[in-house]
């Protein structure tokens, strides 16, 4: 493999991660991508592009998003509405066909990198209706007779917060990710990332403020790794000397957001 | 080549096909696990499973392929001619005891004989998978170690690390807590409770959809002249009647059954939810907070003539207690009676509503007579245990159409 995907700059990805996207671009099937809220799935993708110079194009999924989105619109009404006041070229179907998320990856003449991003979000049928246009990359525009065909295979990047369970014939095709929240080695890597000269203290007392706060039990919604970043960046600006983040916990806002588990890390300072 | 690991995997429930199989071949003949056991297994979880729920059963399938197996002759004979070099096994001895020490640091329990022998064994094992050993060998290039009496340092440092670590992985289950057979936590309540789902456009709500098709048809039949035509949204139909048991028995299992709460009450894709609380058994009064304080109840008849049988009905409870709560018609130490014992009451039930079942959090696998009255209502009423694919599975049940 001559085009590997590695961290970048801004992104630090686990050897196990690296080796997915790998895969995944070798033998040319989408990657699926889950885990935790805030542990960089979509940033993942906009990661690979950079590290290999392609296009990034992302797909935003809605829950109202059907699969036809992606492919392509035939735009019936501006056609009407053209038709009725005389337009020029009315009869070139063509013109009113726009190409969806899907289709712009497919007609771009270099490789691009596309994102589908939370696929989950969707109905439960979503997935099942792009089959087809994954495994062959293509599909077929009833309107015109045309049929559109990746010039160059995208690299598809998936992304699922396991709000609903994905079809089985689906999964199938894909090479799957389960990204699992940072260790402490890790998340010092992509906290420097972000910040390269934090100060060591200051981390150190932030960060194993916030692991303790996470093995909490009693803690609904764990912060994650977005959270910590946040935090951090909040104490810096704040000024905050390191020894007090623990005692005091500064702008602990940033970090818990629900006023139950508030209380609960307040009972135990 | 690994086709054991194959039927290993499904037989533990993994839900492999050929056609992923067919992929991690592929996968092998591209090269892209490199010539190491970690590699492999990371190659191979990444294609075949889908789900970081069988994640654990994966490490349990290649655990067991990968751990004992037999033997190759000749190449253990020609090894062990190598280990008997005796400028070798200095540096040999050097590289066990690392090996050695870094488990211990690491896992106590094993103590270095054993990580010895089943190094060993792992080692025969791998090289009779790679064809002879051709693998193998080609990657001691990288190990510190040269030439040909160096090899065996350089296949077992090579192996060591390269097992060692995939095993590491493997031994410590970590993704034991993403099975789906374990209790239920309360993002996967919402995934299981979405499955409640039965669309209707015939419920009694305006028509506030623009219908398209119609709209078309209309506009087209009035010669290009704009009619809008609305439709009634799609909406989900369920009616839901949540009854909990709050009982003291239930105490263990509170703050699941108070995830289970917060959860149908954040779904909104419901059309109802309503929500009682009950005491071991029901009888003739629900209560309306799970402190189940006198007074503070509706009748059960009241419920019954309002809540018609379209509802659907989870009850949860542990289902234990005495055989006199369940069959006297006096069992209700708490409150009234209402002249039938607990068990009648919950007959009742079952005939007034169509879909209901019972979810136990802590339901004994198969018969288990010495809980009688969870024996009993077992009998009555479908019953599941209150955990991922238990609720699927009830689910599935209040799902059916008859």
């Amino acid at each position: 493999m001559e085009n590997n995907f590695n961290s970048t700059e801004e992104y630090v990805a686990s050897e196990e991660l690296m080796a997915s996207v790998n895969v995944a671009m070798a033998l040319k099937k989408p990657l699926l991508i889950k885990g935790e809220p805030g542990t960089g799935k979509t940033m993942l993708a906009q990661a690979v592009a950079k590290s290999l110079g392609l296009r990034l194009i992302i797909w935003n999924v809605k829950s109202t998003t059907k699969a036809q989105d992606g492919l392509y619109m035939y735009d019936t009404i501006q056609r009407l509405y053209d038709g009725q006041f005389g337009e020029e070229g009315v009869d070139d179907i063509a013109r009113y066909i726009k190409l969806g998320k899907l289709g712009e990856a497919f007609e771009s003449e270099e490789q691009v990198v596309l994102l589908i991003d939370e696929i989950d979000k969707a109905d439960l049928e979503f997935p099942n209706d792009l089959l087809w246009e994954l495994d062959q990359m293509e599909f077929y525009i009833h309107e015109t007779k045309r049929t559109v065909k990746a010039k160059k295979r995208p690299i598809v990047i998936i992304t699922s917060n396991a709000e609903k369970e994905l079809p089985d014939a689906f999964l199938r095709r894909c090479i799957f990710h389960y990204i699992a929240f940072p260790d402490e080695a890790l998340m010092r890597e992509i906290v420097k990332v972000h910040f390269p000269d934090v100060e060591e203290n200051l981390l150190k007392n932030a960060m194993d403020t916030f692991y303790w706060i996470r093995s909490m039990r009693e803690v609904r919604k764990k912060p994650s790794t977005s959270e910590l970043i946040d935090w951090i960046n909040a104490l810096q600006i704040g000024g905050i000397p390191a020894d007090k983040i623990r005692s005091e916990l500064p702008f602990i806002g940033v970090v818990v957001k629900k006023d139950e588990d508030l209380e609960t890390v307040k009972h135990y300072v | 080549m690994f086709l054991k690991f194959f039927y290993k995997c499904r037989e533990k429930e993994l839900k492999i096909g050929l056609s992923e199989w067919l992929t991690l071949i592929d996968a092998l003949d591209q090269g892209l696990c490199g010539s190491q056991l970690t590699q492999f297994y990371y190659v191979a979880r990444m294609i075949l499973v889908k789900s970081e729920t069988d994640f654990d059963k994966f490490d349990t399938a290649f655990e067991e392929v990968f751990k004992g197996a037999q033997a190759d002759e000749e190449v253990t004979q020609q090894m062990l001619r190598w280990l008997d070099k005796p400028e070798l096994s200095e540096l040999l001895k050097k590289e066990e005891k690392r090996f050695g020490n870094q488990h211990t640091s690491e896992d106590n329990q094993i103590d270095k004989e054993d990580v010895e022998t089943r190094f060993k064994e792992r080692l025969k094992e791998q090289t009779e998978e790679h064809n002879g050993g051709s693998f193998w060998i080609g990657t001691t290039g990288s190990t510190p170690f040269g030439n040909t009496g160096n090899y065996v340092g350089g296949v077992r440092v090579g192996g060591a690390s390269g097992y060692q670590s995939a095993f590491e992985v493997v031994g410590q289950r970590k993704f034991r807590d993403f099975r789906d057979d374990r209790v239920l936590e309360s993002r996967q309540f919402q995934m299981a409770l979405r499955k409640l789902r039965q669309f209707s456009t015939r419920l009694e709500i305006p028509k506030t959809e623009l219908d398209i098709d119609a709209t078309i048809d209309k506009t087209c039949n009035n010669g290009g002249c704009l009619q809008i035509e609305m439709m009634r949204p799609r909406k989900n139909a369920v009616k839901l009647l949540l009854l909990m048991d709050s009982g003291g028995t239930m105490i263990p299992y509170s703050s699941l059954v108070n995830e289970l709460f917060q959860t149908v009450n954040k779904s909104n894709h419901f059309k109802d939810v309503k929500c009682y609380y009950f005491h071991n058994c029901i009888y003739s009064k629900v209560y309306k907070t799970p402190e189940c304080e006198n007074g503070d109840w509706i009748d059960t008849d009241w419920m019954f003539r309002n809540l018609d049988s379209d509802y659907k009905v989870i009850i949860v409870g542990d289902a234990a207690m005495a055989p006199e709560e369940l069959y006297s018609v006096t069992g209700n130490y708490r409150g009234p009676n209402g002249g039938l014992a607990g068990i009648d009451w919950l007959k009742l039930m079952k005939s007034h509503y169509k879909r209901i079942i019972w979810m136990n959090p802590k339901m004994a696998p198969g018969r288990a007579p010495w809980r009688e009255a969870e024996t009993a209502i077992k009998e009555l009423l479908p019953m599941y245990k209150l955990t991922v694919s238990g609720l699927n599975e009830g689910m599935k049940k209040l799902m059916e159409t008859r």
